[in-house]
């Protein structure tokens, strides 16, 4: 559960070079895959799922290399686009299967309950139970704080937001969480 | 209050989610293999489209100006349909007419000739003249004649 990886100039400058790209793209996945993974995993809590959305990040990332033109950083540009593929795939997995929010908030801690690949305690089981009982922004704020202890500023670059409200969201997450450790003891 | 803060601060950032084993290392080989070739510069054999021409370039640009100049022709044309020209305008500027309107002859053959006689008389009437005072020579329509009863005194 790293946080994310410091940027590579380096890397970036082998991104822009047609020739050198590809070979530089792999590194890009290895450095990249496993902060990457863990956020998506968070939000849509299967292993398969995470699996599908990390392959489609690293393509839409990869067929639109040329738009990164390096203003932003690199991590921040692969966590905004691994990001939009998991919010993507929650919304689109509720119309389909014409969930509620509630509903799917059910789902996913019926998805939490059976999962696999889970090696936790009961407590670990309750916060992320926990977790996914909170609104989508304040789980991904919660998410990176908490977990990554990323930086507010990054995350505000990531997620377009400022960074006072994500101080507030992050601090009304922890409350939700605290209360409901508080109900189900 | 401070005894949750305490459980997440026990939990200490670990929520207990697995991958398989060596996971990441198949993920990042499978994913580089599986990557799409991109451009030309990854695939020498794609086809290069060539450079694009001056003509081509510039194109787009010489068809939106001949549409403006369409437009603007259209909106012109409409513009003098809209008002005709003014009459004098014309025969200042036509110098057959002009010269033809300066010459008295062709007044009094061409224009004053085509007077009809009982038109003056109702002007005239108009005007206030009393027609009272005038002796008429003939009542022939064709052939009115006005004698001014001042000029019969003098010559009586």
């Amino acid at each position: 559960m790293a946080s994310l990886p410091e940027e590579n100039k380096e890397l970036i400058q082998r991104l822009r070079d047609p020739k050198t790209c590809r070979e530089a793209f792999g590194e890009v996945i290895k450095t990249y895959s496993e902060p990457l993974y863990w956020q998506i995993r968070r939000m849509v809590q299967s292993h398969d799922d995470a699996n599908d959305l990390l392959q489609n990040t690293f393509m839409k990332a990869w067929s639109s290399i040329e738009n990164f033109r390096g203003d932003a950083r690199l991590s921040t540009w692969l966590y905004k686009i691994a990001i939009n593929e998991s919010i993507t795939f929650l919304d689109r997995e509720r119309k389909r299967r014409n969930l509620s929010l509630d509903d799917q908030e059910a789902d996913l801690v019926r998805t939490i309950e059976s999962d696999t690949e889970f090696d936790g305690d009961e407590l670990q089981k309750k916060l992320r139970t926990a977790i996914a009982s909170l609104p989508e922004k304040q789980r991904l704020v919660f998410n990176m704080k908490y977990f990554d202890d990323m930086k507010y500023e990054d995350m505000s670059n990531i997620l377009g937001t400022s960074v006072g409200a994500l101080k507030a969201s992050y601090h009304l997450a922890v409350k939700k969480i605290e209360n409901f450790f508080l109900e189900n003891d | 209050m401070k005894e949750q803060r305490d459980i997440l601060t026990e939990i200490n950032r670990r929520d207990g989610m697995t991958v398989p084993d060596g996971y990441f290392e198949s993920f990042a080989a499978k994913m580089a293999e599986a990557l799409p070739q991109r451009n030309e510069a990854e695939n020498p054999g794609a086809i290069i489209l060539p450079p694009p021409t001056l003509w081509t370039r510039v194109r787009p640009y010489v068809y939106l100006a001949a549409m403006f100049a369409g437009v603007w022709c259209m909106l012109k044309m409409f513009s003098l349909m809209a008002s005709p020209t003014d009459a004098n305008s014309v025969i200042d500027k036509n110098p057959v007419l002009a010269e033809a309107i300066s010459n008295d002859v062709f007044i009094n053959d061409y224009v004053i000739n085509d007077l009809n006689q009982w038109d003056i008389i109702d002007e005239m009437i108009e005007d206030g003249f009393d027609s009272s005072s005038l002796e008429f020579e003939s009542d022939s329509d064709n052939e009115v004649t006005f004698v001014d009863p001042a000029a019969v005194n003098s010559t009586n």
